[in-house]
Order: C-alpha cells, then sequence, then structure tokens
C-alpha cells in the first residue's frame, strides 16, 4: 500500500528520517530521468543531473514547507540544477540530434517500421529545434503530465503565462514537424 | 450566426491544448466537443494537434543506468555519514550531553553567576588600577607643562632683550601664555615698562602687568611707574588702569604727575578727571 503521500515522507526526511529519501527515488527518479532527458538529450548527464536533484533535496531539505507539493518543489530544484549545469558548460551541446539518431537506431525494436522510426526522429529534431523555455512547458505538460497551474508554481509565473506559452509550443512543434515530415 | 461560429472556432482553438492536456473543466470539454463536431475546419487543426501529442508519447527515450540507483544509494549513505559526523561534533550536542549526563540544571545558574562575580571583580581590579595609570599619567602631563612653561619664560626673557620692537612685543606676548609669573619676569616687565624707548612695546607690557595686578608688588610698581613715564599715551593707559584697579595710594603719584611742566594738555585733564575718580 501506498500510503504515505510525497509531502509526509518528505517532511520525515526533513526531520531526520534520511532513508525515506530512498522510496521518493524510486518514485520519482525515472519521471525526473526522462525531464532531464528530454531537456539535454544526453542520457549520461541526466543520470549525473538526476543524482545532484536528489543531493540538493537532502542538503537543502529545511527549505520544504509541506506547503506545496512536493513535485513542485522537486521540479524547482531540476530546473536550478539544470540552469547551473548549461552555465558550467556553454560550449557543450545540447541536444545534438546525431546522438539522438545513434540511441535510437541501437534502440529500436526489430518489430518498429521505418515510418514509426522516421517519425519519431522527426518529432525529436523539431523538439531539438524549440527553443528550451517551449520545451519545458511541453515536457512538463506532456510528459510529466502536470496541470497548468502546478507548472506556473514550477516555472514561477503565472498560468495564463503557462497556457499561452504551451500553445504556442504546440503550435512551433507542429510547424516544424509537417516542414521536415514533408521533406 | 456566422459571427457566432467564427468566435466560437477562435474559443475552440485556444482551449485544444487544454483539452489535449485534460486540463478542462468537464462543461468546457463538452463545449468544445460539441463544436468540433459540427465544425471541419476546427477538426482539422484539431487532428494534427492530436497527431503531434500522440507522436509526442511515443517518443522513446532509454533507460537509465542501473548505476544511477547504485549512486544514489551509496550518496544517500555518504550523505547519512557525513551527517552524523556533523551531529557528534556540533556545539549544540555537546552543550546537550553536558546539560543531561554532568550538571542538572541549577549548578549550571550557579556556575554562571560565578562567573560573572568574578568577572566583576576582574573588572573593577582592572578599572582601579588603570586609575593609578590615570593619575600617574596626569603627573608626566603636568611636569611636561610646567617645562614648556619653563621654556616660555627663558624664550620671553632671552626675546625681551631683542633690539628689534616687534620681537620685543611678542616676547611680551608670550605672557599672556605664563600661568605664574616668577620675580625675574615680573622685573623684567617693569624694566620693559620703564625704559623700552618704544611706545608700543611699553604699552602692550603694562596690559601684560595688568594681569597680574592681583600680586601687591606689582600694583606698587605701577604706581611707582607713573612718575616715571614721559609718553602721553603711556601715561593715559596707566590713569585708566589705576581707575580700574581702584588704587588709591596712586592719587600722590599722579598728583605729582600734574606737576610736570611738559604735561600734555589732554594728560592733565585725563588725570584731573582719574584723580576725582579714586578720591
Amino acid at each position: 500500500m501506498n500510503t504515505l503521500t510525497d509531502n509526509s515522507l518528505m517532511l520525515r526526511v526533513k526531520t531526520g528520517d534520511l532513508d525515506k529519501m530512498g522510496l521518493l527515488f524510486e518514485r520519482y527518479n525515472r519521471p525526473l530521468f526522462g525531464f532531464f532527458y528530454h531537456m539535454t538529450h544526453k542520457a549520461d548527464l541526466s543520470e549525473d543531473l538526476v543524482q545532484n536533484v536528489f543531493y540538493r533535496m537532502l542538503k537543502y531539505r529545511h527549505t520544504f514547507t509541506g506547503d506545496g507539493e512536493f513535485r513542485t518543489w522537486m521540479y524547482h530544484l531540476a530546473r536550478n540544477v539544470l540552469n547551473d549545469s548549461v552555465k558550467q558548460n556553454r560550449s557543450f551541446n545540447f541536444y545534438d540530434v546525431n546522438e539522438v539518431a545513434d540511441r535510437l537506431e541501437g534502440g529500436m525494436r526489430a518489430d518498429e517500421n521505418l515510418e514509426r522510426q522516421q517519425e519519431n526522429a522527426v518529432l525529436h529534431e523539431a523538439m531539438g529545434a524549440l527553443s528550451p523555455e517551449y520545451r519545458e512547458v511541453l515536457i512538463l505538460s506532456r510528459f510529466q503530465e502536470m496541470k497548468y497551474d502546478e507548472i506556473a508554481k514550477v516555472l514561477n509565473i503565472n498560468e495564463g503565462t503557462v497556457k499561452v506559452r504551451v500553445h504556442r509550443a504546440l503550435g512551433e512543434l507542429k510547424k516544424r514537424f509537417f516542414t521536415n515530415e514533408r521533406r | 450566426m456566422k459571427d457566432d461560429k467564427e468566435m466560437n472556432c477562435e474559443y475552440t482553438r485556444g482551449k485544444l491544448t487544454e483539452w489535449l492536456n485534460n486540463n478542462l473543466e468537464k462543461s468546457e470539454q463538452m463545449e468544445v466537443n460539441r463544436h468540433l463536431a459540427e465544425c471541419m475546419s476546427c477538426q482539422e487543426a484539431f487532428a494534427a494537434d492530436k497527431q503531434i501529442w500522440d507522436s509526442m508519447a511515443k517518443i522513446r527515450i532509454p533507460e537509465p543506468k542501473e548505476a544511477m540507483r547504485t549512486n544514489f544509494y551509496t550518496m544517500l549513505d555518504e550523505f547519512k555519514e557525513a551527517e552524523k559526523a556533523a551531529a557528534r561534533f556540533s556545539f549544540q550536542s555537546m552543550m546537550e550531553s553536558i546539560r543531561e549526563f554532568v550538571l542538572p540544571q541549577w549548578t549550571v545558574q550557579v556556575g554562571f553567576s560565578l562567573l560573572l562575580v568574578g568577572l566583576g571583580w576582574v573588572i573593577g581590579n582592572r578599572t582601579s588600577r588603570s586609575k593609578v595609570d590615570a593619575v600617574a599619567y596626569q603627573q608626566r602631563i603636568e611636569t611636561l607643562a610646567s617645562q614648556v612653561q619653563d621654556m616660555k619664560s627663558t624664550m620671553m626673557l632671552s626675546l625681551l632683550e631683542n633690539p628689534s620692537a616687534t620681537e620685543r612685543l611678542r616676547a611680551v606676548g608670550y605672557t599672556s601664555e605664563i600661568t605664574h609669573a616668577d620675580d625675574r619676569i615680573l622685573e623684567a616687565l617693569f624694566t620693559t615698562l620703564n625704559n623700552d624707548p618704544n611706545v608700543n612695546v611699553r604699552l602692550v607690557t603694562l596690559e601684560a602687568l595688568t594681569q597680574y595686578a592681583g600680586d601687591a608688588s606689582v600694583r606698587e610698581g605701577l604706581v611707582k611707574s607713573l612718575a616715571l613715564q614721559d609718553s602721553p599715551m603711556v601715561q593715559v593707559a596707566l590713569a585708566d588702569v589705576m581707575v580700574k584697579l581702584q588704587e588709591k595710594r596712586s592719587v600722590k603719584a599722579l598728583k605729582t604727575l600734574l606737576q610736570k611742566e611738559d604735561l600734555n594738555d589732554l594728560v592733565k585733564v585725563k588725570i584731573e578727571q582719574t584723580i576725582k575718580d579714586l578720591s
């Protein structure tokens, strides 16, 4: 039974029961990895960043008040971790499309048809061409399945802005996706 | 009707992402559904959005390596160790253990009181010792001050001998800074008052001597000086001083002065006035 909420687990971590972070890790390591992977398209880097987020949650556990959702707080830290990493590696080329293609070729299952593979690659490319701002809201709403009000809290902007941003991001993605597909 | 439909299209397209996102209220969702059922162009737009949306779900991402989990638990263990070590050596826990096991509450209070008393004693001791220091310091200052005074009087005396009237004026000026004029200085001043060839020097000297008029010998000297002055200015000034000091003994000297043949008329009037004031 999963009776313990994220918040109650994190509050226990805060009061010194550090082992409870293990449960939170089990719940969130994959969504977090997904978030970083979509943002950077670097698997190794994403693993490091996930580790970094959990380290920061331990280190700054006293800043968790329990007023908001744990997930909101976590993604807030995750964005900071990502921003720091981008700052540290200015010359570093995030979202390398060639690497994406390599990985996908290796990872495709035999029964997946060529069309699917192509579609996947095109979408990847289109996502990579979006600005990080747009990519971020799409990832949070599509892959992390966050409601707009929660995204607003993570990004520290108002809900209306999120709505507009998602709308524009999707429009931009659509434009790139369909022109690329037609090539 | 057409306007209404256009408005509806705009409204619906604004809601599409929310529709996909499952972000709509039930009533809103039904409204969008209803519009989609009757509007082809919105259906098309919606289809495109939905295609993208569904494709996104199919984007495959690699699995994180198992090492990520291992690394996390290693990090967690290390973090716990570090925390424990920090807690063990923290000041707070040290105080806590001392209080709990060694000392009951009241001993701490008594300890602090004793500490305060001790502190008071030490401070008291210190301040009284510094009073002794202050006295010695004061003495040193006084010695220095008297040395400076000595130097000034010596300088004054030698300057009074100077042939330049300006220098002699300066010398007399120094007397205002000399608090205790000794006999040597007074004698030198009277010599200047009675013999200096320069009227200005004599006038300044008279002024300087007036400040020592509390001394009876000074007053006497001033009275004697009346007979010796030949400059009208000095005579008038001396007469003024006599009035100021209310020196009745000077009346006789003043009268003698009146007998002088070459006495200036103005001075004569002044002296007569002075005699009247004094008697």
